[in-house]
């Protein structure tokens, strides 16, 4: 595997544009991203936040980088994930349901009508059949991490990845280099 | 005036969408239909993600699940960690935990509530509160408050840090930690960590007091205004101990009522199932919890910060106590329903967290190493119950004699709190929107509502979720019209 | 006369060896780390999974199962060999339902320690996201077949050590599991028992003593104390204890 090309070193004072989304996750990793404490407020001189849950900011502008959380369980994180793909010069893959799906893959191994029937039908007061607004999107049948739907040029593994790894990664990229992560910061749970 | 809920006919209708709905955690979007006049006709709340935990922890050995669980919530894993633990120490056949094993469970999970709610107020909330409901939304975040005001930001920064020390301490990380097995703790305190938490306490404590003052203050400047925002009289339920007082990990149920008489208190978790009942919506993944004596019309209720601070008889440490009486005292003595009411009473209950954690750290049991209570029989079947930073979570597993989890039911503290936002947005859209041509600011006052509640979206879909705000005003063919766009970035 | 030295050459490292010893036994003994999977101290070599998989005299070789000769010159820590391994583990990765968050084995697993080794960030290749079975009828141990690597550690230790061929393998290609011998296929009607050495010998997540779970807190588990090239309990211990 071919890793690619880090970015180009960028002059002295632009900072990154840096987008990110939560699709199929739990924001554990937005909080880990929130983890590096007091080093955000030194990360705003590195990066500037685009669209992301933190911001009010819905849609993607051009962006240098969007770390994306969350595997694709829906037509709806499909879109969202198309459109960071062709908003950001690099997508990175931010942790296990990203890069594999994490633990809502675990569905995959069941039909989708089973699991909503489960989780909607067979339950103590009988439930009331299962959600069918036009509003909800439509459900994909397995979920999917990112690589299977657009190209992904970074994974960032971890449930979620540290503030630390996220840190490194981040200015390994802010400053030029291919990121890589020690030992000590490569966890995939 | 309708209800909101269902407009008798979307024909003629325009629908605008507020997709996604962004500072809170996990995926939703509000859908409004208004007529040519821009009467408002219908609000609702989407939650848009299905991730099915409670089909897929089905099948699996029940000491997993407490772990596996987490990934419900990064949030609040730790709610979600100890709500099924305590249902397992029942399964496996564990009584009473050890004195040290209890204690450090309760430190993780008060842990957990500062956290959160630091996280909660500082980083996703206080720029309505600080820039402004109608701030440009490009400045409208945390960015915006460090730069308008950094003082404030960093001491939430570190106050959230410190609930995260606190868990990392006891749960081995930050977030989806392994701390608690069925039937006490995997991890000692030792005495290094327990003084590395207690050197800092104190001045955590001193900037949580600055917080309370701080919306004590905001408050104040504009009573009416917080007392009628987004405000929806509900019945109120949570956890309390045996004496009535503030317990968030353990108790019975207590709910009052629209007056706040008590409709049922010192419930067992394990009858959960006899006082509250869900149904389902078909335009929405979260249920529709209520109290089953009551009806679904009339039977929902709220819980999490505003709720707990009125179903309590009292808070058992003294400067939240204290704190409390003044915010009770806002409310002239009749029941607190006004949305942002909840910012208040969720850093009163900051407050709390750190002033009990002190309590804990001071007591020398917590760095004991007894840490595995004794076995006994087995159960088929158990609940666990929390009060999590946003409410009552409730957890109810049946396990088979294979030790696999046979069947699960999950009612997660947003999920109680559904009616209550869809009311509350719908409170606004009166207020607000009503009659009015649709701003962008005025669609963040529909958030603003929506983000008090702290809602956890994600948790709440039984699925992975997140909450990505683009409005489109639609006529009833789908034809787009006009479209406020939230991210009007330079 | 001069003897023949029984020293192979690994990555430029001299490594003496034992007549008969295969290159992997070789090089652990000395406290050189080869990345290897289905292999154990303790069973037969198997050769199956191919990640110790070496170049010798510029030929590929599993070092599990190739015996160490005088002169060989062995590559193993080359780029393009790391390369060749992190591809085979994911491969592996894809091939079963690997979810280290919520699997009690994470921090002990050898497939994932490789994984860190291997630097590996991504499973790269399309999921499997195969259908199997968990059996959770014995009761001690539970049998979770979505972590399996078919590495067959639990057919040898059965066989060999237990005497009971609990475990073998059946079917072939992608149709290629472990099933259980008994009538009813299922773990619990079985003669296994906890103490037997197949109920321990897993490497990854699927066979697993019950109700041990998560009680080693995480930086206590076995790879929390470094990377596995370091950590390895295969790996001989040098005098200075590293």
């Amino acid at each position: 595997m071919s890793a690619p090309a880090p970015l180009p070193a960028p002059a002295p004072r632009r900072r990154l544009r840096v987008a990110t989304a939560s699709l199929a996750g739990c924001f554990g990793c937005h909080m880990s991203f929130l983890d590096m404490d007091e080093r955000l407020v030194g990360l705003i001189d590195l990066i500037v936040l685009d669209r992301s849950p933190l911001t009010d900011i819905k849609h993607p502008g051009p962006c240098d980088i969007a770390l994306v959380e969350g595997g694709v369980c829906n037509a709806e994180n499909v879109h969202v994930l198309r459109e960071l793909r062709r908003a950001a010069k690099v997508v990175i893959a931010l942790g296990a349901c990203a890069v594999n799906g994490g633990l809502p893959a675990m569905r995959n191994h069941r039909g989708l009508e089973d699991i909503l029937r489960k989780v909607y039908e067979e339950r103590p007061d009988g439930g009331a059949g299962i959600p069918d607004d036009p509003e909800l999107p439509l459900l994909t049948d397995k979920v999917h991490p990112l690589h299977e739907v657009v190209r992904v040029d970074y994974f960032l593994p971890g449930c979620p990845p540290s503030a630390d790894a996220i840190h490194k990664f981040l200015t390994d990229l802010a400053e030029g280099r291919t990121p890589r992560l020690a030992d000590a910061l490569l966890h995939f749970d | 005036m309708t209800s909101l809920e269902t407009a008798p006919s979307k024909t003629g209708l325009r629908r605008i969408a507020i997709d996604p709905v962004t500072r809170v955690e996990g995926h939703g979007k509000v859908t409004i239909l208004l007529d040519a006049e821009n009467r408002v006709h219908q609000v609702r709340l989407h939650i848009v993600e299905f991730r099915g935990f409670e089909a897929f922890v089905e099948g699996r050995p029940y000491w997993e699940v407490p772990v596996m669980v987490q990934r419900l919530c990064g949030i609040c894993p730790v709610s979600h960690h100890l709500a099924a633990v305590k249902a397992m120490d029942r399964i496996a056949g564990y009584g009473a935990l050890t004195p040290t094993a209890e204690k450090l469970r309760r430190l993780m999970h008060y842990g957990q509530i500062a956290q959160s709610h630091a996280v909660h107020f500082f980083h996703l909330a206080s720029p309505d509160l600080l820039l402004g409901f109608d701030c440009e939304a490009t400045r409208r975040n945390i960015v915006g408050v460090v730069a308008a005001a950094p003082d404030i930001a960093l001491k939430g920064v570190k106050l959230r840090k410190f609930g995260q020390e606190v868990i990392r301490h006891t749960a081995g990380k930050r977030i989806h930690g392994t701390g608690a097995i069925p039937g006490g703790v995997n991890k000692a305190l030792t005495p290094e960590e327990r003084d590395e938490l207690r050197r800092d306490l104190d001045e955590h404590v001193g900037w949580a007091v600055e917080a309370v003052a701080l919306i004590r203050r905001l408050a104040g400047a504009a009573p009416d205004f917080y007392a009628g925002f987004g405000s929806a009289p509900s019945h109120t339920m949570s956890l309390v101990a045996p004496d009535g007082a503030m317990d968030l990990y353990d108790g019975g149920l207590r709910a009052r009522d629209l007056n706040g008489a008590i409709l049922f208190d010192h419930v067992d978790p394990a009858a959960y199932h006899e006082r509250i009942v869900e149904i389902v919506k078909p335009w929405s993944y979260m249920k529709f919890p209520h109290i089953a004596a009551l009806g679904a019309e009339d039977g929902w209720y709220k819980v999490g910060p505003l709720a707990r601070l009125q179903t309590v008889d009292r808070m058992p440490s003294p400067l939240a106590e204290a704190e409390r009486q003044v915010f009770l005292a806002a409310g002239g003595g009749r029941p607190i329903a006004g949305a942002l009411m909840t910012h208040w009473a969720r850093l009163i209950e900051l407050l709390h967290a750190l002033e009990v954690i002190r309590d804990l750290l001071d007591d020398p049991e917590i760095t004991g190493t007894d840490l595995m209570a004794e076995r006994g029989a087995r159960a088929g079947e158990a609940v666990g119950i929390i009060e999590a930073p946003r409410g009552t979570l409730i957890h109810h597993y049946r396990v088979g004699d294979d030790d696999l989890v046979s069947w699960c039911n999950l009612i997660v503290s947003t999920t109680h709190n559904n009616q209550a936002m869809n009311e509350a947005i719908r409170a606004v859209a009166r207020d607000h929107l009503d009659g009015r041509v649709v701003t962008e600011p005025l669609l963040n006052h529909v958030e603003v509502a929506i983000r008090a509640y702290d809602p956890c979206l994600s948790c709440a879909t039984h699925a992975l979720g997140r909450m990505p705000l683009i409005v489109d005003l639609v006529d009833a063919d789908g034809v787009t019209i006009s479209r406020a766009v939230r991210n009007a970035d330079p | 006369m001069t003897e023949i030295e029984n020293v192979v050459v690994i990555d430029g490292l001299r490594v003496p060896f034992e007549p008969g010893q295969t290159i992997l036994e070789a090089a652990l003994a000395a406290g050189v780390w080869i990345p290897h999977l289905c292999h154990h101290p303790d069973f037969a070599p198997h050769g199956s999974c191919k990640v110790c998989t070496v170049v010798v005299n510029g030929r590929n070789g599993s070092a599990c199962t190739m015996r160490a000769l005088p002169g060989q010159e062995v590559a193993s820590a080359t780029p393009e060999i790391q390369e060749r391994r992190r591809t085979l583990l994911q491969m592996l990765f894809v091939e079963g339902n690997h979810f280290c968050p919520g699997c009690e084995k994470s921090g002990n697993c050898t497939l994932q320690a490789l994984a860190y080794d291997a630097e590996m960030l991504t499973p790269r290749f399309d999921h499997f996201y195969p259908n199997r079975r968990l059996d959770g009828s014995h009761p001690d141990v539970l049998l979770d077949l979505d972590r399996c690597i078919l590495c067959e550690l639990c057919v040898r230790a059965s066989r060999d050590v237990d005497g009971k061929s609990v475990f073998a393998v059946a079917g072939r290609g992608g149709d290629c599991r472990i099933v259980v011998n008994s009538p009813t296929g299922r773990l619990g009607d079985t003669d296994l028992a906890i103490e037997d050495a197949a109920a321990h010998v897993c490497p990854v997540g699927a066979i697993l003593p019950k109700r041990v779970g998560f009680s080693v807190p995480i930086g206590a588990r076995v790879f929390d104390a470094g990377p596995i090239s370091e950590v390895s309990p295969h790996l001989a211990r040098t005098e200075d204890g590293r």
